[in-house]
Formats: C-alpha cells, structure tokens, sequence
C-alpha cells in the first residue's frame, strides 16, 4: 500500500513540489516583515523552486505514460507538455509581478502565493483522468482566478473584474456540473476509459441525452478557454486586472482550459459515430465564430489590454481548430502553437506593462513613437507584433502554418479559408500598433527610464524563442513529437 | 415510492430556478444564490442517479466535492461582493458597467 502510494508520488513530483511551495509562501509570507530585504528572498524563493520542478517535469517527458491514483490522474507526455509551458509563464508572470506598479507592495508576495496555486489547478487539469478530476482541476483554477483578478482591491475596474468573472465562472461550471451529472447517469461512471464502450453502445433517446449533456459539459471548459459564446467575461477581466495577472491569465488558465479540451476530445470523439461528427461540427462552428469575433473586434480597441484580450480570443480560435481533427498531428500542432503563445504574450505583456506604469494609462498612445525613445524595446515589440500576426520568419508564422497544414489535410477547406481571412484582419490591428510606435512622432524628448539591464536581459532571453523555434522548428516539433495522449 | 424519474424532474426545476435567478435577478448575492441552487440540482441528480441507475458510489463523493468547492466559490464570492460594496455602496450589477468599449 505504502509501496504502491511511493510509486504514484514518484511520477507526481512537480506537483507535490508545488503544493509544498504553495504552503510554505503562505508562512513566509505572514511572518515578513515589512522591510525591503524579505520580499526579495520570498521571490527569489518562488522563482527558484518553480524552476526546480522543471527538472522532473522534464524527466517525466522522456519516461512511459502511466495512470497513477487509481486511474484519478494520467502522466503522458502531452500533459507533461502543457505542464512545463504553464510553470514557465507562472515564472514570467511571478518575474514580471516583482516591478509592476500595479500590484500594490504589501500584497506583492500574495501574487506568487495565488499564481502557484492556480497553476497546481491547471497541471490536476491538464492530467485529468476523470471527470471528477477535471472539476476539481476547472475550480482550482477558476476559484483562485477570481481572487486575482480583483487583486487591486481599492480599483473599482479590478472589483468589477473579479465580480464578473466569479459570476459568470459560477454560472458555467453549474451548467458543466448538470450536464456531467446526466453523462455520470447515462454511462454509469465517472471514469474517462470506461465510458467509453459505453458511449459506443448508446441508442435513441438515450444518445440524445448525451448529445445535450456533453454541449452542457463544453460551457466549463469553453468559458476557461473563453471561446465564442463564452467570451464575454474575457476583456472586462483583461482590462480590470492588474496587468502580471492579465499576462498569467493568459497563459495558463487558457492552457489548462485547452489540454482538458483536447484530451476529452481525442478520447470520447476520436471514433467515428454520429456523436464525433456533431462534436467536430460543434468545434468547426465554435472555432470559426471566436476567431472572427476577436479578430473583428479587436479593430476598434483603444486600450492595449482589451486589444490582447480580444487578440488572445482569436488565437484561441485558431489552437481549436487543432482540437477538429482528432489525431495526433492536431495535438502536436497545439502544443507547438502553445509554447510559441506563451512566449509572445510574455515579451507583449512585459513591455506593455513597462509603458503603462511609467504613462500611468493603457491606451495605445503610450507606444506612440517609442522607436525614438527606447529602440530595443521598439524593434523587439514589432517583431512580436509581426508573429503574432503569424509573418514569417518567426514563429508565430510556423504555429499558424501547422495548424493550417493539420486542417487542410483533412479537407477542412471552408474553415482555411475562414482562418486565413481572420489571420489577415489579425494583421490590420498589430500592424496599427506598429506604426504607432514607429512612424507616430513622440510628444516630446524624453525617453524610456527605468527600464534596466535585467529588464533588457529578460525580453530578449524571451525573444529568442520567437526568433529561433521559427528557424529551427524541427528540434521542437521532434520533442513535440511524442507528446501523444495516452487512453487507458 | 418514489422513483428516479421523480428525483430528476426536481433537480430540473432546481436547475432552470437557479438560471432564472441568475438571469433575472440585479442583486450580486440573489445571483449567487441561483448558482448554488444549480450546483445543487447537479448534486442532486448525482446521488439520485448513484442510488436508482448505476449502483457505485461515483455519485456519492462527487456530490460532497460540489458541496465543498461550492463552499470555497461563496467565500470568494462574498469576499469579492464585499469589496464591490465597499467601493460602490451597491450590489446591484447595474453598476458594474466601468469596463465597457
């Protein structure tokens, strides 16, 4: 038993290491003082454990997929995947939290506290096995998301943020309930593998009860991904929190929202059945109608939060159209596109966070002629822009590619068509922001200050992911390569 | 005796109350209070459905884990209401219109 308990924990390392991570901030963090010194040591403590779990993570990688906790969690290599990118945004977020002005001081070691335990909510998430896991995964995320958002507690827009979020997070993880609860009385379990002949068993009536049920069930995980009719909550939540909250939240609920999707996906609709075609058709509908909604209204935005919000929808859109095809292509092209998001959301959020806290205001008149007052950070922002349009030779160029290679192999040729116009409209507002920033004529002398070594350091050890995995792309999709997802 | 078909219809009621609340209702804690009737409709077609149609207890520990993140999702909740009346000197979801285009 103990033996048995030993080996489960042997594969569960990251996420015991975050749970002790987790508890031991909340100690240190009431017992600092209010001097500068003990902040430091709490965040470097932070950064230094959360880079820690990337080593068995990343053992985890090359080892067997295994089912451990009676089948309640699965570590496969896909999942392993997600994991690693969701711990390397939390340490851009944490990283990021340290200097931004917009998380109050006394609260600043609070944030790496709340981060780790919404990340220890999406690693459950991404290796759920049951539907029970999943769940409790979706609320770990979700219930510490709300507390996030509404960090800057005296601003009527982050209160109203959290507000809207906790309502509207409350209101589809009750409609995923009901409809788990009709799949759990049709299918007789909660288990993800035994449901399974079970699925392909279903006649008449019943099959219609699942049908409705797994449409309830897709609420939950539509509004963590904030896809088409569940988008709402997304850019009041973008604009309200605090802009390291923003970054995270774009990183990680949304991944963890998507491993869930993909991993339900590939194992209840990977056969061919009348409930796989409308699921694949749910999918095309859905993908089509978040792209377009961000990308077109993404045009008219003022403030650069709710235009990344309204971007990061779009991209959304894009990653399910990799869930469509059910194989392992798709899976692939998803994680590819996952790393690849997570880096320029960072170097994005980062530089817009700088501007913001020095002009006190997020509108996009901030970026206004910044090739003349800090060049660096002017060229490596366009040259973002520029991916996350999808331009080559960056990355973002060859994330789009995958995807739009996965679909037309399978014929899809409709949403191409779809997912190429939008990439065109994607391209009318990130170029608007570039020329702001450099043909728009600054309004006065005075440059960029405050923005040290360390800072530079850091956006460009981030840009040069975005740079190389558009090169040498090979390298990452062979790593990519395996991360299958294990059925058992 | 009652049978599952009488347990299910009551949890739909509770199901479409709790939505119609949420939607009708302008009073932040009214809305929280439709979620918990929905958390509770699915909570209780999960014992109905373990006790008449599939014979384990799969249903009997989902329904403690919805009692108990429905717990940690009012706090939260409350918490962030609590704030918002703070600040505003309201609960009416009117007012929260400051995020807007």
């Amino acid at each position: 038993m103990i033996q048995q308990l030993l080996g489960f924990l042997s594969f569960y390392i990251p996420e015991v290491m975050c749970i002790v991570l987790m508890t031991t901030l909340l100690v240190a963090e009431a017992s600092v003082k209010e001097e500068h010194g003990s902040r430091d040591k709490i965040y470097t403590y932070a950064l230094v454990v959360l880079g820690l779990t990337l080593i068995p993570l990343l053992q985890n990688l090359g080892k067997a997929p295994v089912i451990i906790f009676h089948n309640a969690i699965t570590i496969d290599p896909f999942s392993t995947m997600i994991k690693i990118i969701m711990v390397l945004g939390t340490m851009g977020s944490i990283y990021l939290s340290r200097s931004s002005k917009d998380i109050y001081t006394n609260l600043k070691s609070e944030f790496s506290i709340m981060a780790v335990g919404v990340l220890i909510g999406g690693m459950l998430l991404a290796s759920s096995n049951n539907m029970l896991t999943l769940y409790l995964g979706i609320e770990t995320l979700s219930i510490l998301s709300y507390v996030m958002s509404s960090f800057k507690r005296d601003d009527a827009t982050s209160t109203e943020a959290g507000i809207k979020y906790a309502l509207y997070g409350g209101l589809t993880a009750g409609v995923m309930l009901y409809g788990i609860s009709h799949l759990y009385g049709m299918l007789g379990t909660i288990q993800f593998v035994e449901m399974i002949p079970k699925l392909a068993a279903l006649q008449g009536g019943d099959l219609a009860i699942v049908m409705v049920s797994f449409l309830l069930f897709f609420a939950g995980i539509g509004y963590k991904v904030s896809c088409f009719p569940f988008h709402m909550w997304s850019p009041d939540v973008y604009q309200g929190a605090p802009i390291p909250v923003t970054s995270f939240f774009s990183i990680v609920p949304k991944l963890g929202g998507l491993a869930a999707l993909v991993r339900v996906s590939m194992i209840f609709f990977a056969n061919e059945s009348l409930l796989s075609v409308s699921w694949i058709g749910l999918m095309l509908v859905i993908s089509a109608m978040t792209m377009t909604v961000g990308n077109v209204t993404a045009i008219g935005q003022t403030s650069v939060k709710r235009l990344l919000a309204f971007s990061s929808i779009g991209h959304i859109g894009m990653m399910i159209l990799g869930v469509v095809v059910l194989n392992d292509v798709g899976v692939r092209a998803i994680l590819f596109y996952g790393v690849v998001y997570m880096f320029m959301t960072l170097i994005v959020f980062y530089i817009t966070s700088h501007l913001s806290d020095m002009y006190g205001t997020d509108s996009q008149d901030v970026f206004r002629g910044l090739i003349y007052k800090h060049p660096l950070m002017a060229v490596i922002m366009v040259s973002v822009l520029f991916s996350l349009a999808g331009m080559p030779p960056f990355s973002g160029f060859i994330a789009k590619f995958n995807i739009f290679s996965v679909i037309i192999e399978k014929k899809y040729y409709g949403i191409a068509i779809v997912a190429g116009i939008n990439s065109v409209i994607s391209l009318y507002y990130y170029m608007k922001l570039a020329k702001i920033m450099v043909f728009g004529q600054p309004d006065g002398e005075e440059k960029i200050s405050g923005f040290t070594t360390a800072n530079q350091a850091i956006i460009l050890a981030l840009f040069i992911p975005v740079v190389f995995l558009g090169v040498f792309w090979d390298k990452m999709m062979t790593i990519a390569g395996d991360a299958t997802i294990f059925i058992k | 005796m009652m049978g599952l078909a009488s347990y299910l219809i009551i949890s739909l009621i509770l199901f479409v109350i709790g939505i119609t609340v949420m939607i009708a209702r302008k009073n932040i804690v009214a809305i929280l209070l439709g979620i918990e009737l929905v958390l509770n409709a699915a909570a209780l077609n999960f014992v109905a459905y373990s006790r008449f149609a599939t014979n384990n207890l799969d249903g009997h520990i989902f329904s403690l884990f919805i009692i108990v993140v429905a717990a940690a999702e009012a706090a939260v909740g409350l918490a962030i209401v609590i704030r918002f009346f703070q600040i505003k000197e309201t609960i009416h979801v009117d007012e929260a219109t400051t995020l807007r285009n």
